[in-house]
């Protein structure tokens, strides 16, 4: 075998690999979509998505997700206003203002946090932060707000490790030259270093942003689950990823397949923030 | 813009917080006054626990429309295991849960149930409410392997797959020896009493391998009028059978199934009546004090 077939060969097992992943990308969705099709048909799709009632199981069935729609966004947000404002400030820290020795122990301790199970985070919101919520803010503490408060924590890792990433790869030029000018440590940071990592900043948010959308099993375990809409922050509410996993095990012909067309909407979600991040960032390196 | 845009959610999440001042638990004062806003815990749609618990206290009841309705509050907590409701109820003071006897533990506290305290004997002599029975029923003279499987359920060795999550009916059953029938078994009825009767149909065939039995799920009801016309052998009910059905049909009762009501420990809430679950269940009653 000469050098030209091999590399041919070599390049063509890897291009099969590559493919893998695409492969289960659209697998994926074909199973998602399929699975959800005759549920989205027989109940409509415009009942399933505004529906405020969801009664899987009684004689006349109701399924409308949009309590868990209402759910999924409103602990999100709650867990971006929680965790972006520390992980951002956390990233300029670590990144410009931090002394070698601490960064050598906040970095790896930031890191793993992001190898916590999150179940382990579960069982922690249990016993810490719903008591706290409770005694607090009121209500039983199974709530929007613990299930907020958790997921900021769990969203940290990301936003710190890519922002952290993005602030480090600017040129050190940009800060040179702002202090060279006359400004101090701190604006040269805030106002010339940090504006130019943003689209790395923003990458990392909308990751955090993905992560706490998508996350089932500590949600699950403080947010309280109740199929209704509501905008208080000290009740509880389910999720489109916790209404799938309560139910599941249970579940058989249209409610299942009902809690998969939840997981296409779902996964619909999932697309939609990271097609936005791709525009935002192809429009933010056009402006550079 | 966008600053003006996360102060006014800052703003929002704040007046949140403090919208809800109000139902914070009050310190009890007088003696044996527990005030506050009651925690109401439930399990999952389409949980056995929360189809039995709903059913027996009542808060499955019959819509306008005439069909049986759970008309649990949409403000219960879902907790979807045995471990996630003991959790919080032992978590949380003002908490009030369910589970199945068999999980009991100390962590919380049972109240009695119309001035009955939930102990398996109170369940077996019948005084406890929250509770039913497992049935199967034949017609008169059934098929001899159909016999065979029923004596197989109530020996010591099918009470001891009943005794995994469910109270026995006798705990000094005599042993089951395989006699070496070969047939088919048809069964059908409750989705409750399914899961206990496979189990055990599956043990049975292990010590019968030329045995053939087929399980049909539907519902007690069902399941009599099934085994009354004929269609399958044994019918399963997890309730008690009626009295025009055993007029067709000799039952057995096989197992029982418990329902622990279970509130926090540092609640001084000893007695709870049937109706007065119901209607916390329902979201008619939301205060503690409102029950004293």
């Amino acid at each position: 075998m000469n050098n030209q077939t091999k590399e041919k060969l070599a390049r063509n097992i890897f291009f099969a690999f590559a493919l893998s992943s695409i492969l289960a990308v659209v697998l994926i969705s074909v199973f998602i979509f399929a699975g959800g099709m005759p549920a989205l048909k027989e109940i409509g799709v415009a009942e399933f998505v505004f529906g405020t009632k969801w009664k899987p199981t009684a004689a006349t069935p109701y399924y409308g997700v949009a309590s868990m729609i209402v759910g999924s966004l409103l602990i999100t947000v709650g867990a971006v206003i929680i965790g972006v404002p520390v992980g951002i400030f956390s990233a300029v820290f670590l990144s410009s203002f931090c002394p070698g020795r601490l960064h050598r122990v906040i970095n790896p301790a930031v890191n793993l946090l992001a190898g916590i199970p999150s179940v382990i985070y579960g069982f922690f919101g249990i016993i810490i932060i719903v008591p706290f919520v409770r005694n607090v803010f009121g209500g039983n503490g199974n709530s929007i707000l613990a299930a907020s408060i958790l997921l900021g924590i769990m969203i940290l890792p990301t936003i710190v490790s890519v922002s952290q990433s993005a602030i480090r790869a600017v040129p050190a030029a940009y800060y040179e030259g702002a202090v060279a000018l006359g400004a101090t440590k701190e604006q040269a940071v805030f106002k010339v270093v940090l504006p130019a990592a943003k689209s790395g900043v923003l990458a990392g948010v909308i990751l955090g942003i993905g992560r706490s959308i998508g996350e089932t099993m500590a949600v699950q375990m403080v947010a309280g689950n109740q199929p209704r809409i509501t905008f208080d922050m000290t009740k509880g509410i389910r999720t489109m990823t916790t209404n799938i996993v309560l139910e599941m095990a249970e579940a058989a012909d249209l409610h299942r397949s009902a809690l998969i067309a939840t997981g296409a909407l779902l996964f619909l979600f999932i697309l939609i923030i990271n097609s936005m991040f791709f525009v935002l960032k192809r429009r933010m390196n056009s402006e550079r | 813009m966008k600053k003006v845009l996360s102060v006014i959610l800052a703003m929002a999440m704040v007046s949140g917080f403090t919208a809800c001042g109000g139902s914070e638990n009050t310190e009890g004062g007088l003696e044996n006054a527990f005030n506050g806003t009651i925690t109401v815990i439930s399990r999952e749609d389409g949980s056995g626990t929360r189809g039995a618990f709903v059913e027996l206290t009542g808060v499955e009841k019959k819509n306008e429309a005439g069909e049986k309705e759970d008309f649990t509050t949409v403000e219960a907590v879902i907790a979807s295991k045995t471990d996630a409701v003991l959790t919080n109820v032992a978590g949380d003071e003002m908490a009030i849960g369910y589970i199945s006897m068999g999980s009991m533990n100390d962590t919380v506290k049972a109240v009695k149930i119309d001035s009955v305290e939930a102990t398996t004997e109170n369940i077996k002599n019948g005084s406890y409410s929250i509770a039913r029975p497992f049935n199967v029923a034949t017609k008169e003279n059934p098929s001899e392997v159909t016999a065979d499987f029923i004596s197989f359920m109530v020996s010591a060795q099918g009470q001891q797959i009943a005794g995994g999550s469910y109270i026995t009916v006798d705990d000094a059953a005599a042993e089951y020896t395989a006699a070496g029938l070969s047939g088919k078994i048809t069964i059908s009825g409750s989705s409750s009493v399914s899961p206990l009767v496979e189990k055990m149909a599956e043990a049975y065939k292990e010590l019968n391998p030329d045995v053939e039995i087929e399980l049909n799920t539907t519902d007690s009801t069902g399941g009599m009028n099934d085994a009354a016309n004929g269609v399958s052998d044994i019918g399963m009910a997890s309730r008690e059978l009626k009295d025009s059905e055993k007029q067709q049909l000799s039952g057995t009762t096989i197992a029982m199934d418990g329902i622990a009501v279970i509130v926090n420990k540092a609640n001084p809430t000893e007695n709870l009546t049937v109706e007065q679950i119901k209607t916390i269940y329902t979201g008619e009653v939301t205060e503690w004090e409102e029950l004293a």
